[in-house]
């Protein structure tokens, strides 16, 4: 079968490219839709690019980027944290708004997709160019989502009381105090704002384009929700049957480490490694805050593996290893992975949840922080502030994952809670990419929700006709009631009265 | 691991042995309790059956199901048929209740369970007397089921169901309601609580008894760690659902035998024309004969062959085509090639079975959920509903020959059953998967929403809006008031004189 990509460039893109293999494997054809100026979304021996002209070039791409990573290092008054995050983020988002635009408008482009004929379309909607380009060729679709920004796999979908489903960047857990609650309220207000922000100019896109007035989250309920959640990591709540949950698919496959790093493990004695990396965003770090962390590496018996592109601070130690890249995964799968240090993108938690390593975590932006958070509160994790912290709290930090067990009791019992599943996270993102193509579809799991009004959506209607004929009946009663005393007692009580005003 | 089941006697017992079976083949040791007086629940090879004494006998239960079977052809107006139906509920209810507190109370029975350290409990919560055991003993708990009467389930899970697309049970409406229809479904749910009061609140005394602390039954509901709903969105609508419920809808199609020599010459005989198959479910033993006769009418008027499971007295003008059978191996007629239609009492076991051969369904419902299931099957153009107590002949005649000639019902079921049988993971390893799973782990706290920690009111976050709802008032009260105040000081001397002037020219 046909299956056409849409992906979202970054690391969005890595597990999404694992799924696509695997169909790839399976026989499927699969076109990828790239921009033509990209970082990751490179050649394939497993599927064909299409590529499609952005009004930008590499070196542009390659400098947003980088100011997005490094911007995280600047320091900002807490008021001024979100403002700075959502203009940080921009720097990136635009990006990709205006890589949508021109392949809106690109005919060529779009003529190539109208005449192959393809039997679903996979895409992330974080950024919704896929989801409209499904809707302008009428093909059945699924996404591939984590849950950011704005819970948009679940705004028109499944209810979210905000009494326990905290919202994003709150970093509150499922158990909430009053206060939290309240803000937490707030938080939801605010977020639909975001929400506007973010997709509005994208619902005009699309309605140029399908000539018609289009609401994205209407789009969203006819596809099938692949989502990275598990619930281990992720607090229960209510979901619906258009989701499917695909936590942890980046985390099965364990390669053997290549000499180089099978080397270092080896030679790390009793003490074993701790592997740090910030992920793929974050290529410099200020060299003032780089010479800290390298102090306080250096301060602890382990070897540590640092993925760092930067410039090698000069009191690194020699416990300390600088990379270029590591295999994550192999490496905290290796029995002698203590700790990980990690930015806490999904990604990376999942993958210290897969191999149960302790987290020590140093979240950046987005939905890190909350992934943070849920680590810490269910014990497998310490949570530091990247610009506020010292040599000395990365030290102890470190030392509490490695030397206090309970950390690692608590991370073995989640990863055991992971991995005891009736069927692999990637075998099941594969299976409804090909039940969507061999049915066109699910409509079956489109909940009638979406033909409703808001105000049909919550019963108010029916609330409000239900309140009238109560009123109605009581007001009538009461009259009649009254019209009753009056016709038994009224001549009594009249006369009683006028009597009484006739004595003033 | 061992395993302590606890089931409900009659059909929902029937598609629990196949959990059971498997569970036993994986090397568990599962325990079967019943009460002494039970009907389907008999003794089996693959798990232990203890049974405890309770103050009725098998008569009792047996006539209980009888009854229940022959009321449904009584033909009486509709308040007489409310009241009867609350009074047999009443007195059924209180027979089994009564039952649920002998083995709470026996001692010696419970002791032994007690000391035979189970590791989990599996239970049909329909009656929740398997809730109170696994409270008393500390067990995590997996329950199995279709739904539970009046939302409990709802309920007892967290789970939203807006009443705007979510129809009620008994209330016939589909996802997509009118008006008047949500106006039905908003009443239903207002009401239900009430009617449900009957048989569950006096479970909430005996375990608040047996416990020693007051409990309610969503209390002894909610704590169980994994919900398995015998249900598959490709029969129900899709609703919200919670992350510990697991759908195992169609569990009971999967075994599927050689027909035995009777039946296979029953269907060779059919020829062209095939077969259709007939059964209104174990509860219906007896038809009034008028019915019965109008029943054989009809059959006699189509071409197939008619296998009709009946233990009644033999209709007099049965036709040839028509055969009567006390027993007939529904799931694997159905799956024949020759099987063309299945008149069923729509009972979900049925309604699964005929979705997953993929056979289109003339459905005669008569209680329970049975409406609901016909109503599902008929909006998605799989079968005809009748009302059995005013079908005429005529009617099923028709009913049979549309679904069977009309080419719209076979394709729309044979289209359900292509999606329902795709599946990653067939339901009942799924179901095995999940009670092995509440065993290895001594539950899923990790599933268990933080809604069950809030008052109603912090749920619905009215505490929140009242707290901001009065910041607002009194910000505006204060605003207001300063302004008023600003306005006198500055304006003030003037207005006041001229007010004062106005009233003096007065």
């Amino acid at each position: 079968d046909k299956l056409l990509v849409v992906p979202q460039d970054g690391s969005h893109w890595l597990s999404m490219k694992e799924i696509v293999e695997h169909l790839s494997e399976r026989g499927h054809d699969i076109v990828v839709l790239v921009p033509e100026v990209n970082l990751l979304l490179g050649e394939s021996k497993y599927y064909r690019r299409k590529s499609f002209p952005v009004p930008y070039n590499l070196e542009e791409l390659r400098t947003r980027y980088r100011s997005f990573g490094n911007n995280h290092f600047a320091a900002s008054s807490p008021l001024m944290a979100p403002l700075r995050e959502y203009r940080n983020n921009m720097i990136v988002i635009d990006m990709c708004f205006f890589s949508c635009q021109s392949l809106l408008k690109d005919s060529a482009t779009l003529s190539f997709l109208r005449e192959n004929q393809f039997d679903a379309l996979f895409t992330d909607p974080a950024m919704p160019c896929g989801v409209i380009l499904a809707e302008y060729l009428k093909l059945p679709s699924i996404y591939l989502f984590r849950g950011f920004p704005c819970s948009l796999e679940h705004i028109g979908q499944s209810p979210s009381p905000v009494s326990y489903v905290p919202r994003f960047y709150t970093k509150f857990s499922d158990h909430m105090t009053f206060p939290q609650r309240l803000a937490n309220f707030i938080a939801n207000i605010l977020e639909n704002y975001l929400y506007h922000c973010l997709y509005s100019k994208y619902e005009i896109l699309a309605s140029d384009l399908l000539k018609r007035d289009v609401s994205l989250p209407a789009l969203h309920q006819n596809s099938l929700w692949l989502l990275r959640y598990d619930f281990v990591f992720e607090y229960p709540r209510p979901v619906m049957p258009n989701m499917i949950f695909i936590g942890g698919t980046n985390c099965k496959k364990k390669g053997n480490l290549s000499q180089e790093f099978e080397a270092y493990v080896n030679a790390s004695g009793e003490h074993g490694i701790v592997v740090f990396s910030l992920g793929s965003m974050v290529s410099e770090i200020p060299e003032k805050k780089a010479m800290e962390i390298a102090e306080a590496l250096g301060r602890i018996p382990q070897t540590l593996l640092w993925r760092y592109t930067g410039t090698r601070p000069s009191n690194l130690a020699k416990n300390t290893i600088l990379v270029k890249w590591l295999p994550q995964n192999d490496l905290l799968g290796h029995p002698k992975a203590r700790a990980f240090i990690t930015h806490s993108g999904s990604h990376g938690i999942y993958e210290g949840i897969c191999n149960g390593v302790p987290m020590v975590m140093m979240p950046l932006f987005g939905d890190q922080m909350d992934n943070a958070k849920r680590m810490e509160t269910r014990g497998a994790g310490v949570t530091l502030n990247v610009l506020e912290m010292t040599a000395d709290d990365l030290e102890n930090a470190l030392k509490t994952v490695i030397n206090n067990k309970s950390y690692k009791e608590n991370i073995m019992r989640l990863s055991s809670l992971h991995k005891d599943r009736p069927i692999e996270p990637l075998d099941l993102a594969v299976f409804w990419v090909e039940y969507v193509m061999r049915h066109k579809g699910a409509p079956h799991l489109r909940p009638a929700a979406h033909d409703l009004t808001w105000y049909q959506y919550h019963s108010l209607d029916v609330i409000g006709f239900l309140l009238a004929i109560v009123l109605t009946v009581v007001f009538i009663v009461y009259k009649s009631c009254a019209y009753g005393c009056r016709k038994c007692f009224g001549g009594k009580g009249r006369v009683k009265k006028s009597h009484k005003s006739k004595t003033h | 691991g061992k395993l302590l089941v606890i089931p409900i006697d009659g059909s929902h017992w029937l598609s629990m042995l196949g959990v059971i079976q498997q569970l036993q083949q994986k090397g568990h040791e599962v325990v079967v309790i019943a009460p002494e007086a039970s009907i389907h629940i008999k003794e089996g090879s693959f798990y232990t059956m203890r049974k405890y004494p309770v103050p009725f006998q098998n008569e009792n239960v047996t006539a209980a199901f009888v009854e229940l079977g022959r009321s449904v052809f009584d033909q009486d107006p509709f308040l007489l048929r409310v009241v009867k139906t609350y009074n047999k509920v009443k007195r059924d209810s209180s027979m089994l209740l009564s039952g649920c507190s002998h083995l709470l109370h026996n001692a010696e029975f419970m002791a032994s369970l007690e000391q035979s350290h189970f590791d989990a409990l599996l239970t049909d919560p329909f009656l929740p007397c398997g809730s109170i055991v696994a409270q008393y003993l500390s067990l995590p708990a997996v329950y199995f089921l279709n739904a539970l009467p009046c939302s409990l389930d709802l309920e007892a899970t967290q789970c939203p169901a807006p009443l705007s697309y979510v129809p009620k049970s008994l209330s016939s409406n589909t996802d997509r309601m009118n008006f008047l229809q949500r106006v039905k479904n908003m009443i239903i749910a207002l009401t239900e609580n009430f009617l449900c009061r009957v048989v569950y609140s006096p479970y909430g005394s005996l375990a608040t008894e047996i416990l020693q602390k007051e409990v309610t039954v969503k209390d002894l509901l909610s704590p169980a760690s994994i919900w398995l709903m015998r249900n598959d969105f490709v029969k129900d609508y899709p609703r919200p659902i919670m992350p510990n419920m697991v759908f195992i809808g169609g569990i009971n199609c999967l075994q599927k035998k050689a027909l035995s020599q009777e039946f296979e010459a029953y269907v060779n005989a059919s020829g062209e024309h095939g077969i259709v198959v007939f059964s209104l479910g174990s509860m219906v033993s007896e038809i009034p004969e008028k019915k019965a006769m109008e029943i054989a009418e009809a059959l006699g008027r189509i071409p197939q062959t008619v296998l009709w499971r009946y233990t009644g007295t033999r209709p007099s003008n049965l036709a040839k085509n028509t055969i009567l059978v006390k027993w007939l191996p529904q799931n694997d007629l159905l799956g024949h090639p020759k099987a063309r239609a299945f008149i069923t009492h729509s009972g979900s076991h049925g309604i699964y079975e005929g979705i997953c051969n993929g056979v289109p369904m003339v459905m005669m419902p008569l209680f329970g959920d049975q409406m609901d299931n016909a109503k599902r099957m008929e909006t998605r153009g799989a079968g005809v509903t009748l009302n059995v107590l005013e079908m005429t002949a005529d009617d099923l005649e028709n009913a049979l020959k549309t679904v069977i000639n009309n080419k719209s019902y076979k394709e729309n079921i044979m289209r359900l059953s292509s999606l329902h049988k795709d599946r990653p993971i067939e339901p009942l390893d799924l179901a095995v998967f999940w009670v092995e799973y509440v065993m290895r782990h001594k539950g899923a706290p990790h599933l268990r929403p933080a809604a069950h920690d809030l008052t109603w009111y912090q749920y619905h976050s009215l505490d929140v809006i009242g707290f901001l709802l009065a910041i607002v008032l009194t910000v505006v009260f204060i605003v207001y008031k300063s302004c008023a105040y600003g306005c006198r000081k500055c304006f003030g001397g003037k207005g006041r004189v001229k007010k004062s002037h106005k009233s003096k020219t007065h």
